[in-house]
């Protein structure tokens, strides 16, 4: 299984519904509260270029924001 | 072939689908996810019955109700993305979706609310997310001592200052005409922050950065000067544009893009098509009403199907 990191803030509805959609599927993920981590939220920005938040790596592949379809493929599963 | 599909994860397509499952009418339900806009609401104090409820919780509870009804209703992760007319004697419609599946149904109750609408100034597509940000409750951590604008003086202005407000440094609202439009009770709760400033009669010109932003320009409608101010969030709270793509050019809609309808049941103007919600010209966009305006269309289907009127 690919290594999973999530860039969250505890207030964000998205990153909320990533770590359910994680949560569901048997995917193990480590997840850093950029709000207050500001060495992840440097580490966010550098692999991102942006601040929006859900950023999600998944075994180096960066994805901004909550989309279950492309998330899917890249773990390979049905989601 | 369905009797009827529903379009949206809303409140209007979650209580259409309710409806449509007790009165065992063959329906689909196509949406990408459940909740509509108000899952990003941090606390709802108006969805009638609850005091309080978080958009994420509401969003479950819709979700929970219309899936209850599984598999009296078939429940589609997927988007629609064109509805036509497959035959008009016996009148039928044909649903195209992103995943690329094609089904036909006799109704289609469009229900897909409506997105957030963007500035349209230079910078703004560029700096998207590095620094330009459309949901003020994810991102406002992110703004810690930092100066910041919001744009836009409604109620979804409004709480992004009031979620901005644990965090940012200043808080400057740029507000188009020369009045506040959002509830009086929150305009009162900001009018009392040190750190929170506003400016009337303000129409954002552009959004200056290189890799991030780091100022806006805006003009001074009435004293005629186009000013820029360093900031390095922009906070666009500009409401609403309808998702009525999926039937344009074959039903009616208003100078924005809202499906016209009749406000006695629910009818676009193409016959067998409804809408409810925000994807309709109404007055008013709240949760309530467009759950209510589902079921008034909901039944009004159920009549056509049964009496072909």
């Amino acid at each position: 299984m690919k290594s999973v990191t999530v860039y969250s803030t505890p207030t964000c509805v998205y990153c909320k519904l990533a770590k359910d959609f994680f949560a569901k599927n048997d995917v193990a993920y480590v997840e850093h509260n950029v709000a207050d981590d500001l060495k992840a939220r440097a580490e966010m920005v550098e692999k991102s270029h942006q601040l929006g938040v859900p950023v999600i790596d998944i075994g180096g592949e960066i994805f901004v924001g909550f989309d279950k379809d492309a998330l899917s493929k890249a773990l390979g599963i049905a989601g | 072939m369905y009797d009827l599909v529903i379009v949206g994860g809303g409140p209007a397509a979650v209580a259409a689908g309710v409806y449509a499952a007790r009165k065992k009418m063959a329906t689909l339900l196509v949406a990408e996810g459940f909740g509509g806009q108000s899952i990003v609401s941090a606390d709802i104090h108006n969805w009638i019955g609850e005091k309080s409820i978080s958009g994420v919780a509401l969003a479950e509870r819709l979700e929970a109700h219309v899936r209850a009804y599984e598999p009296g209703i078939e429940i589609w992760t997927d988007r629609v993305e064109s509805v036509s007319l497959a035959s008009s004697s016996p009148r039928v419609f044909s649903v195209t979706t992103k995943k690329g599946e094609a089904v036909e149904a006799r109704a289609v109750l469009v229900a897909s609310g409506s997105r957030r609408k963007r500035l349209g100034v230079p910078g703004e597509d560029k700096l998207d997310g590095k620094g330009v940000a459309y949901c003020s409750i994810c991102d406002a951590p992110l703004f810690g001592g930092k100066d910041v604008v919001v744009v836009g003086g409604g109620n979804a202005g409004l709480e992004a200052v009031v979620d901005l407000h644990a965090y940012a440094k200043t808080i400057t609202l740029l507000q188009r005409s020369d009045a506040l439009r959002g509830d009086p009770v929150t305009q009162e709760m900001i009018g009392k922050w040190d750190n929170v400033r506003i400016i009337f009669n303000a129409a954002i010109e552009e959004i200056v950065g290189d890799s991030f932003v780091s100022s806006v320009r805006y003009k001074d409608a009435k004293a005629g000067t186009s000013n820029l101010l360093a900031v390095e969030g922009v906070f666009v709270e500009i409401g609403s544009m309808p998702n009525s793509d999926i039937v344009k050019g074959f039903v009616d809609v208003d100078e924005i893009g809202r499906i016209k309808v009749d406000p006695r049941t629910g009818r676009a103007s193409a016959l067998g098509i409804w809408a409810a919600g925000d994807v309709c010209d109404g007055l008013y966009q709240q949760n309530n009403i467009a759950a209510g305006d589902a079921v008034r269309a909901l039944l009004n289907i159920y009549s056509y199907l049964h009496s072909g009127k």
